[in-house]
C-alpha cells in the first residue's frame, strides 16, 4: 500500500503544478466521455487519468458506467455517429471493434506505445493483464491445484462457472481442449471435456455469490480472473486461489480504445495515455491486484507477487486465438447451453 | 364533430409519444428481423432475409426453450387459477371489513415491480437462504436442495408475481354475481359441488379467462423473475432474446426471436377473441 499512496501524492502534486500553470486551457467546455466499468476501476480512472486531465486542459470528463457488451452494443448502434470517445473493453470484443471499424488502431509511434509490454496492444492498447486461475476451498481441495483436479469425480456437480459467454468460459475451453491434447480451434474435443464436469453449481454473477457457497463447502472449485478475486480473497481464509502449471493460467487482458470518429480525438489520445501511463498502472497493481501493461510500472513486492508483471510471467500464459473465439461467439454460445448447461 | 374536436386535439402528445418511443422502434424491430448478421462481424446487412426464422424453427434448442416457456406459463395459470379463486371468492363474499385491506395486500406485487419481490425469494430459496437454512439445521438435509436454478423455482416466482392479475378480474366478476344464485340453486336441489360447476364456475369463466391470458401472457414474456430465480439455467425464451442482444450482439437474430413471441401472443390474443365472440352468438 505504501506505493500507492506514494503513486497518489505524486499525481495529487502533478496536478497542482499543471493547474497552476494557466497554459493549454484549449479545451474548456468540452466533454470527453469515457465508457468504462463502476467501481474501483471508475474511481481509480477519475484519481489518475481523469483529474488531471480536467485539470491539465479544462475539459470535462464524464463516465459511463456498465457492462463492456453494454458498449460495444452503443458503439454497434452509434457507428455513424459516435458519442463515446474512450471505451474499456475485454480481451475479445477489441479486435472485432477494430475489424468493424469502431475503434482507432493502436498508434504505433505513440511514445506510450513502446512502453507496453511488446505484442499486448491486439485491436486496442492493452491496460490491464490478468490470468483465469481456479479459486477453491482449501478443505476440499488439495493443493498444488491444477486445471485436471476439476474433473475429480469427488468434486462433480461442485463447479461454480461464470456465465456463458465470457473471458471464463472462453478459457475453460481452450484449456478443456488442451487437456485432452488438442486447442481452442477443436470445439468438439473442448465441450465434450468442458461437459464433463456436469451442471455448473452455480452460475455466479458477482464474487460474493461464489465465496459464500465455497466458504460453506456447497462449490468447491471456480475458474477465475486473478486480480479482483485476488483482492476479494483476503476475506476468506478458507479459500485460495492458484494459477495452475498444466497449462498455466489463460492469459485475459482488459484494453482501452479510443472510439473512432469521436468527437473529441485530442482529448480522447490524453486520456488514454495517463490512463497507460505509469502512475495509473501502479494504482491498478497495488490496489486491484491487475497486472501493468506498462513496463515502467513498478511495484511493491506485495502487488508484484499477486499480479502478472514481467515478460517470463507473460510468457508462461496460455494465450488463446481470440479473434477465432470470437468469430465463433454464436455457435459457442448455443452448444454452451446445450452442451454444459443441458438447455 | 364538435364534441369531438378538442378531445381528439388532447390525445395527440400521447399519440406522439408513442409513435415516437414505440412504433418507431418497433417497426424497426420488425425490419430487423428480416436482416442477418454475416459470419467475422457484429455489423449488421439489410438484405432482406428469411435466415433468422429458418433458424428459430430448423433448431430444436429454441422450439424447446419456446416449448419450455409455454410450459412454465400454462403451469403458472393452472397454479394461479387452483390458489387465486378461493383468495378472490373469500375477497368478494366474505372478506367483509378487510376486503380494502387485502385487496392492497394482493397488489402489493403489482405496486412494487418485479425485482424486489424476486431477490426476497433469492434469499429465502439459495443454498444458504431460509428454506435450505432451516432444512440443515433441522438435520433433515447435509447439502442445500437445489432451488434457484430450477424449474420450481423459477414457477414460485412467476406465480408470486402474477397471482394478483388472476385475483383481481375474479373479484370484479365474483363481485357481479348476487348470493342468491347459488341459493336459489340449492334451494332447487343442487349439491355444493353441483352449485359450483353449474352455476358459479360458469359465471365466472369471463373472469377466470380474463386473468389467464394476463398472467399467461406476463409469464411468456417475463425476463427479470426467471432470469434471476433460474440463475442463467433455465433459458426461457426472453432469456434466450436477451443473449443473443445483449451478449452475443446478434440484433436482427434477437428481433426475429422477439417477433416469434409476440406472433404468439398476438395468435393467443386473437384465439380468445374468437372464443369469446363464439360463447356470446
Amino acid at each position: 500500500m505504501r506505493m500507492n499512496w506514494k503513486a497518489t501524492w505524486s499525481v495529487a502534486a502533478l496536478s497542482l503544478a499543471l493547474s497552476g500553470a494557466a497554459t493549454a486551457q484549449d479545451f474548456a467546455g468540452q466533454t470527453l466521455v469515457v465508457g468504462t466499468w463502476g467501481g474501483d476501476i471508475e474511481r481509480l480512472l477519475r484519481e489518475h487519468a481523469a483529474r488531471p486531465l480536467e485539470e491539465k486542459t479544462g475539459a470535462k470528463v464524464e463516465f459511463l458506467l456498465g457492462g463492456s457488451g453494454d458498449r460495444m452494443a452503443k458503439m454497434y448502434a452509434e457507428k455513424s455517429n459516435p458519442t463515446m470517445d474512450v471505451t474499456f473493453q475485454n480481451i475479445y470484443e477489441a479486435p472485432q471493434a477494430l475489424a468493424d471499424g469502431l475503434v482507432m488502431a493502436p498508434d504505433e509511434s505513440s511514445p506510450i506505445y513502446s512502453d507496453l509490454w511488446s505484442g499486448m496492444n491486439d485491436g486496442c492498447y492493452a491496460m490491464s493483464l490478468v490470468g483465469l486461475g481456479i479459486a477453491y476451498n482449501k478443505d476440499l481441495v488439495e493443493e498444488p491445484v491444477e486445471w485436471a483436479d476439476m474433473w475429480d469425480p469427488a468434486v462433480k456437480g461442485m463447479i461454480a462457472m461464470a456465465p456463458y459467454p465470457s473471458s471464463e468460459g472462453d478459457g475453460l475451453l481452450g484449456v478443456a481442449a488442451r487437456l485432452e491434447g488438442s486447442d481452442e480451434h477443436d470445439p468438439d474435443t473442448a465441450f465434450a471435456k468442458v461437459r464433463e464436469l456436469g451442471a455448473p453449481a452455480l452460475n455466479y454473477t458477482s464474487l460474493d455469490e461464489v465465496f459464500a457457497l465455497m466458504d460453506a463447502g456447497e462449490v468447491a472449485m471456480a475458474p477465475m480472473i486473478s486480480g479482483y478475486v485476488l483482492a476479494a480473497l483476503k476475506e476468506w481464509d478458507n479459500i485460495g486461489f492458484a494459477f495452475p502449471t498444466d497449462p498455466g493460467p489463460v492469459l485475459v487482458r482488459d484494453m482501452v480504445c479510443q472510439v473512432a470518429n469521436s468527437p473529441n480525438p485530442e482529448l480522447a489520445a490524453m486520456f488514454i495515455e495517463l490512463a497507460l501511463s505509469p502512475e495509473t498502472q501502479q494504482a491498478y497493481a497495488e490496489e486491484l491486484l491487475f497486472g501493468p501493461t506498462n513496463s515502467k510500472a513498478v511495484l511493491s513486492a506485495q502487488a508484484a507477487a499477486d499480479t502478472i508483471n514481467t515478460p517470463e510471467e507473460v510468457e508462461s500464459l496460455l494465450q488463446l486465438d481470440w479473434p477465432y473465439v470470437i468469430s465463433q461467439r454464436s455457435d459457442w454460445t448455443e452448444r454452451w447451453n446445450k452442451d454444459v448447461l443441458g438447455q | 364533430m364538435t364534441a369531438r374536436g378538442p378531445a381528439s386535439w388532447l390525445t395527440a402528445p400521447g399519440v406522439a409519444l408513442i409513435a415516437c418511443v414505440f412504433l418507431a422502434p418497433f417497426a424497426l424491430l420488425v425490419a430487423m428481423s428480416f436482416w442477418s448478421q454475416p459470419n467475422g462481424t457484429l455489423l449488421v446487412d439489410p438484405t432482406p432475409t428469411l435466415v433468422n426464422y429458418e433458424r428459430i424453427f430448423s433448431d430444436g434448442y429454441y422450439l424447446r426453450g419456446l416449448g419450455r416457456t409455454l410450459w412454465l406459463s400454462l403451469v403458472t395459470v393452472a397454479v394461479s387459477v387452483v390458489l387465486g379463486f378461493p383468495v378472490a371468492f373469500w375477497i368478494a363474499r366474505r372478506a367483509g371489513r378487510l376486503r380494502r385491506l387485502t385487496m392492497a395486500v394482493m397488489l402489493l406485487p403489482i405496486v412494487c415491480g418485479a425485482l424486489l419481490p424476486t431477490l426476497g425469494l433469492v434469499n429465502l430459496l439459495s443454498p444458504l437462504g431460509i428454506v435450505n437454512g432451516t432444512l440443515k439445521s433441522l438435520g433433515l438435509i447435509d447439502r442445500s436442495i437445489p432451488l434457484l436454478g430450477t424449474q420450481t423455482g423459477i414457477l414460485i416466482g412467476l406465480v408470486q408475481a402474477f397471482l394478483p392479475m388472476m385475483v383481481l378480474p375474479l373479484v370484479a366478476v365474483l363481485d357481479r354475481l348476487p348470493p342468491s344464485y347459488e341459493e336459489a340453486a340449492k334451494s332447487l336441489g343442487a349439491r355444493p359441488a353441483q352449485v359450483w360447476r353449474r352455476v358459479v364456475l360458469p359465471l365466472a369463466a369471463p373472469g377466470l379467462i380474463a386473468g389467464s391470458v394476463l398472467v399467461f401472457c406476463a409469464s411468456l414474456t417475463s425476463f427479470v423473475t426467471p432470469q434471476i430465480l433460474g440463475q442463467g439455467k433455465i433459458a426461457t425464451f426472453a432469456a434466450m432474446t436477451w443473449q443473443q442482444a445483449s451478449l452475443v450482439l446478434d440484433w436482427p437474430f434477437a428481433s426475429a426471436l422477439a417477433m416469434v413471441m409476440l406472433g404468439l401472443m398476438a395468435a393467443l390474443g386473437g384465439a380468445v377473441l374468437v372464443l369469446r365472440r363464439g360463447a356470446r352468438s
